[in-house]
């Protein structure tokens, strides 16, 4: 009996850190699982177009003018030879905001943003970004979308 | 040997009387009990029937009273059912692909036969399934029936309303037409405005930057596969929490039926050892309780049979929306989410944050803490209890405010989201 009774006490630290060690490789499993669940859902490449393209001639865009691409939700804005390119999605819930006499209005909530884009109203919360705007070798004016810029810098062609 | 002789003589008149049993074998080898008339049988038919051995044997009158629960809980699932079988069928003939799935919209209405009447069905049950689950919420918190021991299956409720929402949410994708595309549009940018993971959530969500190809898909996946499992599996644990907590809550009864428990604790039989806390017999004196079958049965086939007419019926009269197919560019002037997220647009015109995600978090952060905090155990079980005056005044100004969010959305918005009198 006594000898059972000591062998029983030496065994059980041991069962109890194996039934820990398989514990800890269950839960770390599962871990392991629910983050590669994660990994899995974040695509790592998009089917949508390039955020950077091109545009046209610099001479498609006459002074003065202020067009909504809508297909590349941006504005072109050009004044004198300088080129600008502002976002027209709303910074509030990304509906596409349309060009308005004092400047951006948008459709779904009615944010307001002036010609510059600063919000003049609504419930947007920060203006409307400025994308890159720089001239490609072939002549063409690029807009790269994932570089935003400092309001009011224009680009001189 | 001589036993065996008679038996092959007889062997033809064995399978001559086996068949002519056969029917009357067959029957009574699939429904173990004749249609009962005894006490007995009615208690062994709700026992040994799987379909039927959800329910107890015995329920308590309080349960049955149309008044007490206006079956709200049984209009939901009945619902649900109508939901997926219309949704199933409504899956043979669509695709989910954004140069597709409005034409299969229109083909439901030209080419599909009674598709338009499948598509009517499955969209008004869902808008049903909403106020119905919402109305059920309402219905428990007023009776005060979330409290000890049904906190946890409260809490399953609430898990079950935000997937109900998240059900007609991506559902509303999928016709990919104007409407569909604006309120994922506008709902997934509510998503994006959750503190720090809420780029990272609306990217995954849509699979993308903007509403595309691969939105279409992952809304379709989680509204064909992934939600209805969750919703059923919750489904599941509501149901057999609402046996393992006592039955549907009463009021309590008087002290002198209480000291008569049908189960004695002292004795303990096999399995039975295991069943802790209320029993579904504690206080079902055989004065106030009656028999699931045929009672029981046929409450739940009343409800059953007056919500599918009255789905056929609205399905008949009404057509379900279609608006012009998916145009990027140019957004409807207002551009509104479904009615049951009116109220949730009409707080995000003041702030994005506060009104998707602020005040919506901290509503479902309540529902679900609300039986650990207001531990009281008075008033259980009736309407609008005395005892729960501040809870219910509580709870009915939340609701109250929230149904006035939703009118002003839906009828007092313009263009622009002004405010415009529909008058």
């Amino acid at each position: 009996m006594a000898v059972a009774g000591k062998k029983e006490d030496n065994n059980l630290p041991r069962r109890r850190m194996l039934a820990w060690l398989s514990s800890v490789g269950l839960f770390g499993s599962a871990v392991l699982a629910a983050v590669s669940d994660l990994v899995f859902f974040k695509p790592r490449v998009t089917y949508s177009p390039s955020a950077r393209f091109s545009i046209g001639k610099p001479d498609d865009f006459p002074p003065g003018t202020r067009i909504s691409r809508d297909v590349d939700r941006v504005c072109i804005v050009r004044e004198g030879n300088r080129v600008a390119a502002i976002s027209t999605t709303c910074t509030h819930l990304g509906c596409i905001v349309s060009i308005a006499d004092t400047g951006f209005s948008c459709p779904c909530h009615g944010s307001r943003y002036d010609q510059d884009g600063t919000v003049t109203g609504g419930p947007a919360p920060k203006p409307l970004p400025w994308f890159k705007v720089t001239l490609a070798p072939n002549g063409e004016i690029e807009v790269d979308k994932n570089t935003t810029i400092e309001p009011g810098t224009y680009f001189t062609v | 040997m001589s036993i065996q002789t008679p038996e092959k003589s007889a062997a033809p008149a064995g399978v001559w009387s086996a068949l002519k049993e056969l029917p009357s074998n067959v029957w009574s080898s699939v429904f173990r009990n004749p249609v009962p008339s005894t006490d007995l049988e009615r208690a062994s038919t709700s026992f040994t029937n799987f379909f039927l051995h959800i329910h107890p044997v015995k329920v308590n009158r309080n349960t049955l009273r149309p008044g007490y629960t206006l079956g709200l809980g049984l209009i939901s699932l009945f619902l649900f059912f109508i939901l997926v079988a219309t949704g199933i069928l409504l899956m043979f003939y669509y695709v989910p692909s954004t140069s597709q799935a409005y034409d299969r919209m229109l083909d439901l209405r030209g080419t599909v036969a009674f598709g338009i009447f499948l598509r009517n069905m499955h969209r008004w049950s869902a808008h049903g399934m909403v106020a119905m689950v919402f109305l059920h919420m309402c219905r428990v918190f007023l009776t005060g029936s979330y409290k000890k021991p049904r906190e946890f299956n409260w809490v399953i409720g609430v898990l079950l309303l935000l997937v109900t929402l998240f059900l007609s949410f991506t559902g509303y994708l999928l016709p990919w037409d104007q409407l569909a595309f604006w309120a994922i549009t506008v709902g997934t940018s509510i998503a994006g405005y959750a503190p720090l993971i809420g780029k990272q959530m609306q990217f995954v969500l849509l699979g993308d930057t903007t509403v595309g190809q691969e939105a279409l898909l992952r809304f379709y996946v989680l509204h064909v596969a992934v939600l209805p499992a969750v919703l059923v599996t919750l489904v599941g644990i509501h149901f057999w929490r609402i046996r393992k907590d006592g039955g549907l809550s009463r009021p309590e009864e008087a002290p002198k039926l209480k000291a008569a428990p049908v189960v004695v604790k002292t004795r303990i039989y096999g399995l039975q050892g295991f069943v802790r806390g209320p029993f579904t017999k504690v206080g079902n004196t055989p004065e106030d309780s009656v028999f699931s079958w045929p009672n029981l049965l046929m409450a739940e086939l009343f409800v059953f049979v007056l919500t599918v007419s009255l789905i056929l019926v609205v399905s008949l009269m009404f057509n379900a929306p279609l608006e012009q197919p998916v145009n990027v560019m140019h957004p409807p002037n207002p551009a509104k989410a479904p009615w049951y997220f009116l109220g949730l647009q009409e707080m995000v015109s003041y702030s994005a944050f506060w009104g998707g995600i602020g005040i919506p978090g901290i509503m479902v952060a309540l529902l679900l803490v609300v039986p650990y905090i207001d531990r009281g155990t008075q008033g259980v079980g009736r309407w609008f209890a005395r005892e729960r005056l501040l809870a219910n005044t509580l709870f009915l100004t939340l609701v109250t405010l929230n149904i006035i969010f939703i009118i002003i959305g839906t009828f007092f918005r313009g263009p622009n989201w002004s405010f415009v009198s529909p008058f």
